[in-house]
């Protein structure tokens, strides 16, 4: 499927639209306006996510999760959608460039550019030193990494490949080795598990699988009649992680070993039910002697009650799950907390079932930070005639200390493969861009039983190559065709997949195209339970080195954002304009400050802070905002570009920068003491643009929440929710002095279940994508000018470090304020209870949007528009808004006529389950549930009536379309 | 008025229509001049989007309407002394009607360009009039905006029409004293009135009429306007005392405008002998009545807030006093409840200066009223997460001073080119003439 299609590169310069030429010959699987969609594998992150991208006319307007693949089952996260910003960006390389004599990148032609490399490779095989080549690569598996090593096995260093990923969790894979004896990241099965206790591992933002975690945990918290299973999580900071817990234990960076040892020391004293032997039992006692819990509470300050209560309740449970970052980066003693967590997983013998060791991560395959720094060595020697990179940004994700710019500047000739600009690829010499993920074939193994293969679902946009395909030919140049006998990358692919399956490539065609079809090869999962065995002998708990308490300063913890990842998503305009999901600020760096803390010094929002560390300092500006406790700032990772394009550059800050130049002796990750530092006000204040007008909901119950015990109660006592339905049912001539309207077929609804949303704002970019929503970028968002259709609210709680999350949304109401005010029937209810907004009929009195009381209209300001070829990802079904006009969320309209027209071609009505809007199609946590109203059978029906079921603001009886479900209050963590 | 004969009126008056001096014409140029900054302002606006000027989510109303509102209250007071008053027989009014009524006019027009100006895509406008086409669009009649739209062009023909009735008499003067082209201009302008004793009955029925008809319009434009407001569901908006309350404050304007005009014409023109003191006086008394039932207004506001029991609207009522728009909010409070009351003593009711200060303060607050209610209601409303903060910018303040430019350049051109007091109905007040007078010279009428 898809090859000739894909291969016609259609509408790969900006110029071919200017001119409209119809094809003499039509592509066979090009129909106009109805759309091609391929299965692929996203490679935003290493966790590997299937996707569809969907191709309308030549190009990929979309892309969604992949439905049948076992990692992310249809959903995807914000990286992932806004990987078509990677694939459109105007900021890529448009061809191959040479660095000149003056340091200016030049045009050259792909003959010459590959000419260079290959002269480049004889003269330092004439010199005999191959040896001194290194190749730099991203987490690769599969071909592409067999290719790779066996290039630089031809070409004489068998040993040059070196697999960089910042993130690459070196703190838990020694741990793991340590504990279980298997140096490598299992999978974890949080959905399997029904007690969770989390050491500052933000699996629902970035940590290892996001999408997957955030399916799992959506299933695991679901609210059943008996509560939902409990979530604690401790940590430095109220991450997005942290405020899905029922409790957050607020500790200093690091300090999560001495809860989880805590824990343990309280299942030893308290002689709390285990599957330890008494052997293990007694062995972990002498391990944990020197550790008594009034110290432990003592220096971590946090209370032993509450240590005790959440050690009873894990030990009580059946399958306690305890999950550890075991990321050198996001804290101190990232491999001791998960040495301790370890062990706390090894309490039950339940927990087994959660912890998937046959199917290891591939994460296992990537180097480790001490790699790196061996690398970096090597460079600084001049040890290193050549490097290759592809696919990694070290100067930019290594902290400043390392000196990485320094290292690479001093190798002679460094060949970047990167399709961007960003701050390692300045450094090179010759850049030979490569097709994105999107337009590339190839495969990628996330973990050991599933592979997902790539395919391009597009022609390249720019004059770009597969590196794949580079190596092979420059292979060809240098070792004769002989040793390099493919094609292509694509042959090599084709035959390395037949070679897996131990046939021959005749044999496997059809299985191939299936595996395309679906997106790759995977296997069902692993249904048996193995018993962990934790080796405690072998385990020393080290007392840690506290930093110098005598230093002054404050406390820094440094986090990956659901957004950026390690900061390769800040290019993407979209993942700029997201808010992020706790303090809900767009477009740059901030020092997250506790607002008491910040009083105190007499700081204020937006003032600029140089934040100093032993090791260097930043520069970003202050947010006070109570996510982090007192005494402690917060800083974002993957802010604070140089050189990666217009949306990233210029916001501040990295700080990695604070870093120390050391890698750590244990994991062999980073080295990460606890970090104090100074802060000094600059005379500077910075606007930030958030896009929160406050922190709280100031008694509004905009979210609702009940109790578990009152949710029983409702249930048992078959209480229905008191809503306004938006239908004829819903009117009452003692409130409306309107008739009802009469509905045809359809009244469209959707539900949003609040005790589901994680706050991951996936739904946003979604809308984004789906809706051509225009960014409009920083100076706009902090006028309150931002466009989104869909927001995800956070208000905190007045009274606990707490936070919760709405997505609002036009709630298409039954009698919708917005309509009446309209002197020309822009807003218009339409006989299927839309509430659609005719944009060719309005005029701009934004008199809809005054008398909103949700305010989800948004004004087109300007005629906001996208540099090319960033254009060509608009979705043609939705018209774009010119200035004037006042647009908001439509339902996917578009997606409700097509599901129509599809059902009447079938002769059918539109059934339930049919088709689905952009947000609640990605949401990782079922948030959202779309459908007709008028079917008594259909989802939202039923879920309508659900005792949690109410509208936001539904005094004003609005009758809103969209049913909201109360979030169920976190129970209290005792004994 | 013992020493007014109608000689001494004509001559008075149409002593204001000599050519002007340099000083008028340097003022006027100035005038035009702010007219074309304006003009300048809203063509940048049109051309690069509405983001020009600083509304933004959730305050999507600025200054355009706050403007808008200010210019039709300005507009009230104007019909209020030429008819309200002609009905009731204050005939203290006569001699400044003529200038209330075209402050009236001007000010409506004024008003007019605001919802035009404040129009996301102006170039379709009418679209909002209710004109047949194809496609059977009509415009949304629930809709308080095609209310405005048909308030607003009735108020402003019925106010334009009652106005250039009562002018006719006076064209004529103008016309008889006037040779060459100005008297041709002025014969058509005069409608060939010729002062018959016929013709003198229908202008006086056809004056009662409009005075009649413009009476409702004073009370209904101001209401409508006010529905703007009230009929959203805003809190600080959604309020039934709205009509009432915009009635009264749109006349304490109107009032404080009236006097800000009449104090440096009366003092240009020498016309201290026609447009008393006694006059001003009046005017004065009556602003104490308005800025009374103005502070009954803010008074019952708060106390609905609070006796509602809304958090909502109780929010947004404590917000406007120690929120972000507070300056304005008690410049509101202040110059138009408690400096006014400063009219109780005469005075300061006598004192042309202390008339003239606190007329310009009841004019700033007037317009701080307006701004405090249309900005702070949005800003603070129902979803604490769409709060947000709105200041006007460049181009909106450049527009509102164009706005400001254009009112009086037009007040500028009548009193030049037209008798800005009514010849006509001061003689009415004056003693018919006698035979003593046999030696004034031939008049019109």
């Amino acid at each position: 499927m898809g090859l000739a299609g894909t291969t016609t590169a259609l509408g790969c310069s900006p110029e071919s639209s200017r001119t409209l030429f119809p094809f003499v010959s039509a592509p066979e699987d090009i129909v106009p306006g109805k759309a091609s969609w391929y299965a692929t594998t996203c490679r935003e992150c290493p966790a590997g996510c299937g996707l569809l991208a969907k191709n309308r006319d030549g190009r990929i307007i979309k892309v969604e999760g992949n439905p049948l693949h076992p990692v992310n089952a249809g959903k995807l996260c914000a990286r992932g959608q806004a990987s078509l910003h990677g694939l459109y960006n105007p900021d890529r390389f448009p061809g191959p460039r040479i660095r000149n004599t003056g340091g200016r990148f030049e045009a050259v032609s792909w003959e010459k550019a590959e000419e260079i490399l290959a002269d480049k490779i004889r003269e330092v095989s004439r010199k005999g030193r191959q040896a001194r080549i290194a190749f730099l690569t991203g987490l690769t598996t599969g071909a592409m990494n067999d290719l790779v090593n066996l290039w630089l096995a031809e070409m004489g260093q068998p040993q040059g490949h070196i697999i960089y990923e910042p993130f690459s969790y070196e703190g838990l894979r020694k741990a793991n080795q340590v504990v279980f004896g298997i140096d490598g990241i299992p999978s974890y099965r949080i959905d399997l598990c029904d007690f969770l206790v989390s050491f500052n591992a933000g699996f629902l933002e970035t940590w290892l699988s996001n999408v997957e975690y955030a399916r799992q945990f959506a299933s695991f918290r679901a609210l059943a009649e008996d509560g939902k299973n409990p979530f604690v999580f401790v940590g430095p900071r109220l991450s997005m992680t942290a405020a899905n817990a029922d409790l957050w234990i607020p500790v200093a960076p690091g300090d999560e070993y001495l809860v989880a040892l805590g824990m343990l020391r309280v299942i030893l004293d308290d002689n709390l039910p285990s599957s330890l032997g008494r052997n293990e039992r007694a062995e972990l006692q002498s391990r944990l002697r020197r550790w008594h819990l009034d110290e432990i509470s003592r220096k971590s300050g946090v209370d032993q009650g509450l240590i005790r209560s959440v050690a009873h309740r894990f030990a009580a449970a059946e399958k306690p799950l305890a999950l550890a970052h075991g990321l050198p980066v996001a804290g101190p003693r990232a491999f001791e907390t998960a040495l301790a967590s370890n062990i706390l997983c090894g309490i039950q013998s339940g927990t087994g079932a959660a912890i998937d060791f046959s199917s290891p991560s591939s994460y296992g395959n990537a180097g480790k930070a001490e790699d790196l720094k061996a690398l970096c060595r090597t460079m600084r020697e001049g040890g290193l005639d050549l490097l290759l990179i592809h696919d990694a940004n070290p100067v930019f994700s290594l902290p400043a200390s390392w000196e990485v710019r320094k290292c690479i500047e001093s190798v002679p000739m460094v060949v970047s493969f990167s399709s961007t600009m960003d701050e390692t690829s300045t450094l090179a010499h010759l850049v030979l861009p490569a097709h994105t993920p999107l337009e590339s074939w190839g495969d990628y193994s996330p973990r050991r039983g599933i592979t997902g293969l790539m395919q391009p679902a597009m022609g390249a946009v720019f004059n770009t190559r597969h590196p794949g395909d580079v190596l092979i030919s420059s292979g060809k140049k240098l070792k004769g065709e002989a040793r390099f006998p493919w094609k292509d990358f694509y042959e090599l692919l084709r035959i390395s997949f037949a070679a897996n399956l131990r046939k021959s490539v005749e044999e496997t065609e059809a299985s191939w195209q299936e595996a395309l079809r679906n997106g790759g090869v995977w296997g069902a999962p692993r249904a048996d339970t193995h018993r962990l065995s934790p080796q405690i002998s072998k385990i020393d708990f080290p007392h840690p080195d506290n930093g110098d308490i005598s230093d002054p300063g404050l406390l820094l913890t440094a986090y990956p954002t659901v957004q950026f990842f390690d900061g390769r998503g800040a290019d993407r305009p979209w993942l700029q304009e997201l808010p992020d999901p706790v303090t809900q600020v767009t477009w740059g760096g901030w020092v997250e400050i506790h607002p008491d803390t910040a009083s105190e010094l007499r700081i204020r929002k937006g003032d600029l802070l140089h934040v100093t560390s032993r090791y260097g300092s930043i520069d970003a500006p202050a947010l006070p905002v109570p996510s982090v406790p007192a005494g402690t700032l917060a800083v974002p990772i993957g802010q604070g570009h140089t050189s990666f394009g217009r949306f990233a550059d210029g916001l501040p800050a990295n700080p990695l920068d604070l870093f120390p130049p050391d890698v750590d002796s244990h994991s062999g990750g980073l080295a990460h003491p606890t970090l104090r530092v100074t802060i000094e006000k600059k005379d500077l204040n910075l606007l930030i643009a958030n896009t929160d007008g406050s922190f709280y909901q100031h008694g509004r119950e905009l979210i609702q929440t009940l109790s578990v015990a009152d949710f029983r109660q409702a249930l048992s006592s078959g209480l229905r929710p008191n809503i306004d339905v938006p239908l004829p049912e819903g009117f009452d001539p003692e409130k409306d002095f309107y008739p009802p309207h009469e509905h045809k077929d359809y009244r469209w609804c959707m539900v949003v279940d609040l005790d589901r949303c994680i706050g991951c704002g996936a739904c946003v970019v979604a809308c984004y994508a789906e809706n051509n929503v225009a960014v409009v970028g920083k100076e706009q968002v902090i006028r309150g000018r931002e466009m989104s259709w869909l927001r995800v609210q956070r208000y905190f709680q007045e009274d606990a470090p707490a936070a919760a999350w709405l997505p609002m949304l036009c709630q298409h109401c039954e009698c919708a304020p917005c309509e009446s005010v309209c002197p020309v029937y822009a807003p218009h209810h339409s006989k299927e209870g839309l509430n659609n907004q005719v944009y060719n009929r309005c005029f701009g009195t934004r008199f809809c949007s005054q008398n909103d009381p949700y305010k989800v209209r948004r004004f087109n300001w300007f005629t906001f528009t996208r540099p090319a070829p960033l254009d060509m990802q608009l979705n043609p079904d939705v018209l774009v808004r010119q200035k004037g006009v006042m647009e908001k969320c439509s339902f996917c309209v578009q997606r409700i006529i097509e599901a129509k027209i599809d059902a009447r071609n079938k002769g059918r009505k539109v059934r339930d389950g049919d088709f689905t809007t952009a947000c609640a199609q990605t949401c990782p946590a079922d948030v959202f549930t779309f459908g007709n109203l008028l079917d008594p059978e259909s989802r939202v029906s039923r879920l309508v009536g659900d005792p949690r079921a109410y509208q936001v603001l539904g005094h004003l009886n609005t009758k809103p379309a969209v049913i909201y479900l109360k979030r169920a209050t976190p129970e209290p963590m005792t004994v | 008025m013992d020493t007014l004969t109608y000689s001494k009126i004509n001559q008075d008056v149409l002593r204001t229509l000599d050519p002007p001096d340099r000083t008028y014409v340097r003022l006027v140029a100035v005038l035009f001049a702010g007219i074309v900054m304006g003009a300048l302002c809203w063509a940048y606006q049109i051309r690069t989007g509405m983001g020009v000027a600083g509304i933004k989510h959730p305050v999507a109303w600025g200054v355009y309407l706050v403007s808008f509102v200010f210019w039709v209250g300005i507009a009230h007071s104007g019909t209020l002394i030429s008819a309200i008053l002609y009905l009731f027989r204050a005939s203290w009014r006569t001699s400044i009607a003529r200038s209330a009524e075209a402050m009236t006019v001007f000010a409506v027009a004024t008003a007019g360009l605001f919802p035009l100006i404040h129009l996301g895509r102006v170039w379709i406008v009418y679209w909002i009039l209710p004109y047949p086409n194809q496609r059977n669009l009509w415009p949304n009649f629930q809709s308080p905006l095609v209310f405005d739209v048909i308030a607003i062009s009735t108020y402003l023909t019925v106010s334009f029409l009652f106005w250039y009735t009562g002018l006719l008499p006076d064209l004529a003067v103008v016309r008889d004293n006037s040779k060459g082209i100005r008297r041709r201009i002025y014969g058509i302008l005069s409608l060939g009135w010729t002062g018959t004793h016929i013709r003198w009955r229908h202008h006086g029925t056809a004056y009662l009429f409009f005075a009649a008809l413009a009476t409702p319009l004073v009370v209904s434009v101001h209401s409508v306007v006010s529905w703007d407001f009230a009929l959203g569901i805003v809190p600080g908006w959604h309020s039934t005392i709205f009509a009432p309350y915009f009635v009264a404050g749109a006349i304490h304007s109107g009032l404080a405008m009236v006097i800000t005009l009449l104090i440096p014409l009366r003092h240009i023109y020498r016309f201290e002998h026609i447009i008393t003191m006694r006059i001003l006086e009046n005017l004065a008394k009556t602003i104490i009545l308005t800025g009374l039932i103005v502070a009954y207004a803010y008074g019952v506001e708060f106390f609905i807030a609070w006796y509602g029991g809304n958090i909502v609207e109780r929010d947004t009522f404590i917000w406007r006093a120690v929120g972000y728009y507070a300056p304005e909010f008690w410049m509101m409070i202040v110059f138009n409840t408690i400096v006014p009351l400063a009219f109780l003593f005469k005075k300061y009711r006598t004192s042309l200066t202390s008339l003239f200060v606190i007329c310009i303060l009841v004019n700033i607050g007037m317009w701080c009223e307006r701004y405090v209610i249309i900005l702070s209601s949005v800003a603070h409303e129902f979803d604490p997460y769409s709060w947000g903060i709105y200041r006007p910018t460049w181009v909106e303040l450049g527009i509102v001073t164009g706005s400001f430019c254009l009112f009086f350049f037009l007040f500028m051109l009548f009193v030049k080119f037209l008798p800005s007091v009514s010849i006509t109905e001061v003689k009415e007040a004056l003693p018919p003439p006698t035979r003593q007078y046999e030696e004034h010279p031939r008049c019109s009428d």
